[in-house]
């Protein structure tokens, strides 16, 4: 009994000091800024290095990344928040083709070079939503990526008609369009090259070619790296991270991928998010982006690491369905693809 | 049927016969803190949510519903659904009924471990069960290299992965186990001179075991399927990653509408919460269909003499018999499908891939123990295996006081609507803890609970998802207590309370702690909520390996996961020994 009653006592006491640890953790909260951001910002970008630089430079501001999914799913999140009664986020990180969502939602305040001085230093050609609500701060091109060791330089599909090909049957590991932006942009390029009326059919001759459709980048380049197959739906940059992993063009084509930051509506530090931002956009943090984010940075100011001349592939070809159309078809495109893939109709 | 099964009317029927009127006053105010609790943090939560599905325009509308079942998509996804979870069902069957006829009758060197071990696949989160099924049955993995080199093969010969079968084996390796347990428990109980007699009357080994063996352990096998079903109908974020986006089950619907696809009209958004109540409405169903299962079979085996085991291994002669030949082949599969995928991991986590090769490492582990801040994980890593330990035992300590009071209920009254009554409670079980976490999500954000962002939103959501597994496992044990000994001790004069300490609460004990064991089991290996409540420093252990997943760092995942089933089985462990010498003093 005794015995027992000491092993409870141990249990409590256990919780409690754990608790009591993490108020501690908690204490000496000055004022907090929260970012929404999509999860391989805070696994492989430069979050670490914002949070320590934004903190020291601000003394009693607290950075509090906030990333359980993928950019799509943060919208998603920060919408159903508002609606039901608000959001602790004070900036948002996403891509761009969620772009004309989080427009339609009407979720963040415009902004002009006054308020991000850094601004002026963006290349004009990033600059795609005219109101300034979300900012560039990184780009990039989705592309297919081979591994060399599996398939030769003439095994290679040139084109995406090549991409149906009997031979690469079970040879395509791509990602939920649904849930992974990455995905999503694969779907868009497709549309590019066939059509709002063709793409359903080319798809449906492409899914001998897919081994899997997985949640997430991650986890389809998981895959990929672990030799499940031997081609992946991923970005021109990759073969800066292991030079194993090449870039593949099919129709000499890129599809371009813009990053964007913006505050949102209701926060309540909108001095200390604006200054967030010009933070992200200056020089110190854009030249941090290629190598953690393999992208390439927004600000033109911005110096390359010198090994990018030859690793980092800019397609012939950079390819982007306008973002109006997006706004108006992306649903329907969405649930024909779902339908498509699920059931093979 | 053999004469000492006695049926459940049987038993007596109240406790509260002669205990008085103030008592039973008392009694109905403990009962009322569990159920305002699922009031507060499932029922209205839950509803909020449902309702999105049954409104349109502020008004009440059956659109969304409709436009469900009517749509053959939304057909194929529902029968889909259901599919996948009777062969997910069979196959758990069919993996876990061996074991537990091998660990009812052969005795054999750390029986107890592997016993205590089988609770281990339930803790894996899907996401670490996921990899390990891609790096041992993957195209590139070890069994199809390994058979590809043997044969000389050009292609992979065993397409597992990524289709129906893979989804199928890995549900099979989550819910085998429990498969296992509820039938070991029926079958250890079961009287041998049942058997016995049956062989000596002439009975051959098939017809014994078809006609005597085979109806008693069912009421443990069904009730086990039952649950099997329930979980498999419900399981999405292996659909999602084992068998990929070509196949779509009601969760993971549920899951792509709600969380990704979002649209001005929020139509999406309303399509997953009618789908979340159309999946709620099946799953409740299937509930009451194991409550009655299992409350029509629940019988007291008394057992007047306990089954000797007989030694596993007894020479090399018995070793090549036949029979036992089988027995071999079943172990050498099971060991595949459940010790495989696990070795896997821990291969994985100790290789680093370079340029040149690759080599063993350690540095992985090196990596996940340091103490210093990561941003992915918004903490250290180490802080969340503090946390994952935290939040299974801060949610134990409110779900075993809270399930403990309710079982003591529904075992003791007798009223016409209990069943229902009893499926009503037990709805966390028929929710997915996806469902569970979007409608947490909403009302943590929102007063008069504004959690979000606290531990405490985690703990809450890990009690109510653990509580009808603490409930189910103490209602049986309650059942069966003989009422004679309470009322025994009292005529000798204890005190009710004396009696409740020194009589009830020692023999519920073995009860109590299966309870707690599969409750922190559940706690530990939960991810989907978790992932959508926790905010940084609020990390779990499954979370951080979805966190170091999404890294480029390879090993760095595994060897999460190994820490985390090193930690999951040393708990299990723990908790059974100390559980059996508990018991032993009585």
């Amino acid at each position: 009994m005794l015995r027992r009653a000491a092993l409870v006592a141990l249990l409590i006491g256990s919780v409690l000091a754990w608790s009591v640890s993490f108020s501690v953790a908690q204490a000496g909260e000055g004022s907090k800024l929260v970012v929404y951001v999509y999860d391989s910002f805070v696994s492989w970008g430069p979050a670490k290095f914002i949070k320590t630089e934004f903190e020291k430079r601000n003394p009693g501001v607290e950075v509090e990344f906030v990333a359980t999914g993928p950019s799509r799913a943060m919208l998603a999140r920060l919408v159903q928040e508002i609606q039901s009664g608000g959001t602790p986020a004070d900036v948002f990180m996403g891509e761009i083709n969620d772009i004309p969502k989080a427009k339609q939602f009407g979720l963040f305040v415009p902004l002009g070079e006054s308020d991000v001085p850094n601004l002026k230093t963006v290349a004009k050609s990033l600059l795609f939503d005219p109101e300034r609500t979300l900012i560039p701060y990184e780009h990039g091109f989705i592309t297919l990526v081979y591994d060399s060791e599996k398939l030769k330089p003439e095994e290679l599909p040139k084109t995406f008609a090549d991409l149906t090909k009997s031979q690469y049957q079970k040879k395509l590991i791509i990602q939920d369009a649904r849930t992974s932006s990455v995905g999503h942009a694969f779907l868009l390029w497709t549309i590019y090259n066939y059509g709002n009326l063709g793409y359903l059919d080319y798809w449906k001759q492409l899914l001998p070619t897919i081994l899997t459709i997985q949640p997430g980048w991650s986890a389809a380049y998981k895959l990929f790296t672990k030799g499940e197959a031997p081609m992946v739906v991923s970005f021109s940059t990759d073969a800066c991270f292991d030079a194993r992993y090449k870039p593949l063009l099919p129709n000499n084509q890129g599809y371009r991928t813009i990053f964007g930051a913006g505050i949102v509506r209701t926060t309540d530090n909108p001095k200390l998010a604006r200054a967030f931002l010009d933070f992200l956009l200056s020089v110190e943090v854009q030249e941090k982006l290629p190598d953690t984010e393999v992208m390439f940075p927004a600000n033109s100011q911005a110096k390359l690491p010198e090994k990018w001349r030859t690793c980092a592939v800019i397609p012939p070809n950079p390819v982007m369905l306008p973002l109006d159309l997006v706004a108006e078809n992306d649903d329907r495109w969405l649930d024909e693809w779902a339908r498509l893939v699920v059931t093979g109709r | 049927m053999p004469p000492s099964l006695k049926g459940r009317g049987d038993s007596p029927p109240s406790l509260g016969e002669g205990v008085g009127e103030r008592s039973g006053a008392w009694r109905l105010g403990l009962l009322l803190l569990p159920i305002l609790f699922l009031i507060l943090f499932f029922y209205a939560p839950l509803a909020n949510l449902l309702r999105e599905g049954l409104t349109k325009d502020g008004t009440f509308s059956l659109e969304f519903v409709q436009k469900i079942l009517t749509d053959e998509y939304f057909q194929h996804v529902i029968l889909f659904t259901f599919w996948q979870a009777l062969l997910s069902t069979l196959a758990s069957i069919a993996l876990g009924l061996p074991l537990a006829y091998i660990l009812t009758r052969y005795d054999f060197p750390l029986k107890r471990a592997v016993r205590s071990l089988t609770i281990v696949p339930f803790v894996l989160p899907a996401i670490t069960v996921a990899l390990g099924f891609a790096l041992l049955f993957g195209r590139n993995g070890y069994l199809n290299q390994f058979l590809m080199n043997l044969f000389g093969l050009r292609e992979p010969p065993l397409p597992i992965m990524y289709s129906l079968a893979g989804i199928v084996l890995a549900h099979a390796f989550y819910n085998a186990p429990i498969i296992t347990r509820t039938v070991h428990a029926a079958w250890e109980r079961l009287d041998p001179r049942y058997e016995e007699s049956a062989r000596a009357l002439g009975a051959s080994r098939f017809y014994v075991f078809k006609d005597v063996t085979l109806p008693m352990i069912l009421p443990g096998l069904l009730s086990g399927a039952a649950l099997v079903f329930i979980f498999c109908f419900l399981s999405f974020p292996i659909v999602l990653s084992v068998g990929g986006g070509r196949f779509s089950t009601i969760e993971v619907e549920i899951y792509t509408r709600v969380v990704t696809m979002l649209d001005p009209q929020l139509t999406n958004y309303k399509i997953g919460a009618a789908l979340a109540l159309i999946g709620l409405t099946l799953s409740l169903t299937m509930t009451y269909i194991y409550l009655r299962v299992q409350g029509g079979f629940a019988r007291q085996l008394e057992q007047l003499r306990p089954r000797p085991p007989v030694p596993l291994f007894a020479g090399v002669r018995d070793f090549l018999r036949p029979t036992k030949l089988l027995l071999w082949v079943y172990v050498l599969v099971s060991l595949l499908i459940f010790v495989g995928p696990v070795l896997a991991i821990l291969a994985d986590s100790l290789w680093e891939e370079t340029v040149f090769g690759g080599h063993w490492t350690l540095r992985w582990y090196a990596y996940i123990f340091t103490p210093q801040y990561e941003a992915f994980l918004g903490d250290s890593p180490l802080r969340a295996i503090l946390n994952s330990i935290g939040f299974g035992v801060g949610a134990m300590l409110i779900a075993l006081p809270m399930g403990l009071i309710f079982a003591y209920v529904i075992a003791r009254l007798r009223w016409g609507g209990r069943r229902i009554f009893d499926t009503l409670l037990m709805a966390p079980l028929a929710t997915s803890s996806i469902v569970l976490a979007f409608a947490l999500l909403r009302a943590f954000n929102a007063p008069p609970f504004r959690l979000m962002g606290t531990p405490y939103a985690v703990i809450i959501a890990h009690s109510v998802i653990i509580f009808p597994f603490v409930v189910r496992a103490l209602v049986p044990v309650l059942e069966n207590l003989d009422v004679k000994l309470i009322e025994g001790a009292q005529s000798l004069g204890a005190s009710r309370l004396r009696a409740l300490r020194e009589i009830e609460l020692p023999l519920v004990a073995t009860g109590l702690l299966a309870g707690a064991v599969f409750a922190f089991a559940l706690s530990l290996g939960e991810m989907s909520a978790t992932l959508m409540l926790a905010r940084p420093g609020l990390n779990t252990m499954p979370v951080a390996v979805y966190r170091f997943l999404s890294q480029h760092s390879l090993g760095a995942p595994s060897a999460m996961s190994v820490v985390m089933i090193a930690v999951s089985a040393l708990a299990f462990i723990l908790l059974e020994r100390w559980g059996e010498r508990a018991l032993q003093r009585f």
